[in-house]
């Protein structure tokens, strides 16, 4: 009886972290990313730069959208990551978010730009229907979709683990 | 210069601890000179990594941006009160108080436990390795040090806006204080079972310490609560979010170990229960810690992060929890006494009472991980809410409630006489009775379950005072904190039902001057205006709120936009008296010019909260008495 008892919260707790092992290491367990698919929503919103209202991306073929801000310091901290993507010719476009516009623009010319084109949302209207919650964010857009959205910092593990499968699996960004 | 320096003190310290460890390990533990050595070592240790937390306070204080974490959390506008508090509103810095507090719970152990008591060195020893375990969680994974140079940003991003709130300054420090000082019966429950000499006793040593961590766990749970109440604008004290759940459920296995301690520690009965549930508690602490931190669970209490923390927090804490049952059940022996629990002795209402917390422990548990395996197998959301939670929790509550009403009475190792029909507990039942009757005769309760607690509650509290008052006339003997700490539970059952059942709440579109009615209060809106705020522009709205008896009373909420992260809070305005609150917040502005007015009446709120105090203050009374009688 005690022995059975004995070997019965021994196999129970030990189950218990054996699950929690499976599921951390399942591929689709990364707290920030999410790759339910969605339409990109429409937006009017003006160039950071120029003012001129923006309606869509110029951009033929799949971007990804960084939501950053000259106050966020992790966009700083990410930045460095997003100025190699960009130099590999991936394009991205900048939603910048919550943002006085000199502030942004300051920051971009402090430490340079890794965006094709800058969006400015000092209301967070986009950012909202695209269902940001914070910066930095990222979301990765084909063919006016959704494909594929993390929040948080995005680094080389990151784009390693959440983004470069589905990259692979869509065959974008002349993927190998 | 100085973020070097403390992060060399962490990882010197973080070696020193490891040492203790050691020593206590490899050496003859019966000679004094090495217990007095390995009990040396752990205060340097706790010292130097004191210090490196005291520069990092420094640091955060005089707005050094060149440490990312503070130039991430903190910013040159906020009050000193919270850029110090601002160090553990995310992960790293919350984190690094965790560890703090642990280490300060091994060091009051240290200074204060003689070393010539078994056990000592071996304790120490398990503290340290627990220490040393999440040290190297801290510097791996989680670097509170991290520099951002040599271009630091001129401001820091400030701090979460709800958690600019004193209480929530104060929350996670008591609740962590709780959580982790479950360490010390954790630590000598384990050398305990290593010495694998069943005569120490144990039990008596920890129960100052681990009733003084369960006072902590209360207040760091209530302090949660209430700031959830005023904050967040839902008004409710209780949400069933996982992560509250998982803070619950330490609390629930705490009360049970301090139950079973005070019957293990006058006779070496229910030894077996006292050591698994202390290796319980502090799992199920570090179950709540691998939760928050690995980010599985959505919730307000969540940090960003990466999967690299859940990985080596659950290997770290699978190890030392499978490690201490593999001992418990190799040391199982020594555990069983050779003395049965006689029934309706006092021993058997409490195991009645470990049976019925760990069903409660263990349906919470199904409660937090059942989505998790539900999607894991089917790749589906599904979420567990309160009516699940209240199915199990009312009736099992008030059944061990039922137990400990006859309880109240009963022996150690003796059988009592039937207990129900004694005098006192006779008119306990009468009286109690009658309360349930006249709520439900005037004040027309129908509800099936709220009369029920009604019963149950009056029923401890009566009783409870009977036993005061034959402690205060009849000079008999009994633990004065402890019948205190059991009214605030009949004290909270009473104000959990009635909350719940006279509480209401209405969404009301107002104009500017003009009024509504709900529930025989006039509800004006007198005028709206701009404030600003240190870092923060709000709306504020001025509502008159006219009860029926004709007192006037003035209410703000507001809607704030803090400057920095462009965030929008809703801050409630509460008017709180004796029996209720009124509770408003205002949403948005239709467009006809009326905003929605959200009003509440909340019951018995404050009672909640000054019954849960109860069990907090006596809580700590209890661990002091208890401590004078051991000298």
């Amino acid at each position: 009886m005690t022995v059975f008892l004995r070997l019965l919260i021994l196999s129970i707790s030990l189950a218990f972290f054996y699950f929690f092992y499976l599921y951390i290491n399942e591929d689709k367990y990364y707290p920030g990313a999410s790759f339910q698919t969605s339409n990109m929503p429409l937006f009017e919103l003006e160039d950071l730069y120029s003012n001129e209202v923006i309606r869509n991306f110029d951009s033929e073929e799949a971007y990804l959208i960084n939501v950053w801000a000259s106050w966020c310091i992790t966009c700083r901290v990410e930045h460095g990551f997003l100025m190699k993507l960009s130099s590999q010719g991936i394009p991205i476009m900048g939603l910048n978010y919550k943002d006085d516009r000199n502030d942004a623009i300051n920051w971009i010319n402090k430490f340079g730009d890794p965006y094709n084109q800058i969006i400015y949302d000092p209301k967070g209207e986009l950012a909202l229907d695209m269902g940001v919650t914070g910066a930095p964010e990222t979301f990765l857009i084909k063919g006016e979709r959704i494909i594929a959205h993390y929040r948080g910092e995005v680094n080389d593990m990151i784009w390693g683990d959440v983004f470069t499968p589905i990259i692979k699996k869509e065959n974008i960004f002349n993927a190998n | 210069m100085l973020i070097e320096v403390a992060q060399f003190l962490t990882i010197l310290a973080t070696g020193l601890f490891f040492l203790c460890f050691l020593f206590s390990n490899i050496f003859n533990l019966n000679d004094l000179n090495i217990i007095n050595l390995i009990s040396r070592i752990y205060s340097h240790s706790f010292f130097l990594f004191l210090s490196s937390f005291l520069i990092y306070v420094w640091m955060a204080i005089s707005d050094n941006f060149s440490v990312l974490y503070i130039a991430q959390h903190s910013n040159t506008n906020l009050p000193v009160f919270y850029k110090i508090s601002s160090i553990w509103s995310a992960h790293e810095g919350s984190m690094y108080l965790w560890i703090i507090f642990l280490s300060l719970w091994g060091a009051i152990y240290n200074f204060f436990t003689k070393n010539n008591e078994p056990l000592k060195a071996r304790t120490i020893g398990i503290i340290s390795i627990t220490t040393v375990g999440f040290l190297l969680f801290l510097l791996l994974t989680s670097n509170p040090f991290e520099t951002i140079l040599p271009l630091p940003p001129e401001n820091g991003a400030d701090i979460n806006p709800v958690l600019q709130d004193p209480l929530l300054a104060i929350h996670p420090p008591a609740l962590y204080l709780g959580y982790v000082g479950f360490v010390i019966a954790f630590g000598q429950a384990l050398a305990f079972l290593i010495e694998g000499d069943s005569s120490i006793n144990w039990e008596k040593q920890v129960r100052f310490w681990s009733i003084i961590s369960w006072s902590f766990l209360t207040l760091g749970i209530t302090l949660g609560s209430w700031w959830a109440y005023y904050e967040l604008g839902w008004g409710g004290y209780w949400f069933w979010d996982p992560v509250e759940n998982v803070a619950l459920m330490p609390w629930l296995a705490a009360t049970a170990f301090i139950h079973s301690l005070s019957a293990s520690s006058k006779s070496s009965i229910l030894r077996i229960w006292t050591i698994l549930l202390s290796i319980l508690v502090f799992s199920l602490s570090l179950f709540g810690a691998f939760i928050v931190r690995s980010g599985i669970i959505d919730s307000v209490h969540s940090f960003a992060n990466d999967p690299e923390r859940g990985l080596y927090l659950l290997a770290f804490i699978g190890l030392l929890v499978m490690t201490s049952l593999v001992l418990f059940s190799y040391r199982f022996k020594i555990l069983v006494s050779n003395k049965r629990i006689i029934s309706l002795s006092k021993e058997s209402f409490i195991s009645i009472n470990n049976i019925l917390f760990g069903t409660l422990i263990f349906s919470t548990m199904l409660g937090v991980i059942y989505p998790l395996i539900y999607e894991y197998i089917y790749d589906q959301k599904i979420s567990v809410g309160a009516p699940f939670y209240n199915a199990i929790y009312v009736p099992i509550t008030l059944l061990a409630c039922l137990f400990l009403f006859s309880s109240i009475e009963s022996k150690w190792q003796k059988k009592s006489i039937i207990t129900f029909f004694s005098n006192p507990s006779n008119a306990s039942i009468i009286f109690s009775l009658l309360i349930t009757f006249i709520a439900f005769k005037l004040y027309s309760i129908s509800k099936l379950w709220t009369l029920a607690s009604l019963f149950v509650g009056s029923l401890i509290i009566f009783r409870y005072i009977l036993v005061i008052y034959s402690y205060v006339f009849h000079k008999k003997f009994v633990n004065i904190y402890s019948v205190l700490a059991h009214l605030g539970l009949g004290l909270l059952i009473i104000s959990i039902a009635l909350n719940n059942d006279f509480s209401s709440e209405r969404a009301l579109n107002i104009k500017i001057n003009e009024a509504e009615m709900y529930k025989n209060h006039e509800i004006t809106f007198d005028n709206l205006q701009l404030v600003n705020g240190p870092n923060y522009e709000s709306v504020r709205a001025d509502f008159i709120i006219e009860d029926q008896n004709g007192n006037k009373f003035f209410l703000n909420p507001e809607k704030r936009k803090y400057f920095v992260r462009g965030q929008i809070t809703t801050e409630t305005a509460i008017h709180a008296s004796i029996l209720k609150d009124v509770y408003l917040t205002i949403g948005d502005q239709l467009d006809d010019g009326s905003w929605i007015v959200n009003v509440q009446f909340n019951y018995f709120i404050r009672w909640i909260w000054f019954s849960a105090a109860l069990m907090t203050i006596s809580g700590l009374f209890l661990a002091r008495s208890i401590n004078r009688a051991k000298q």
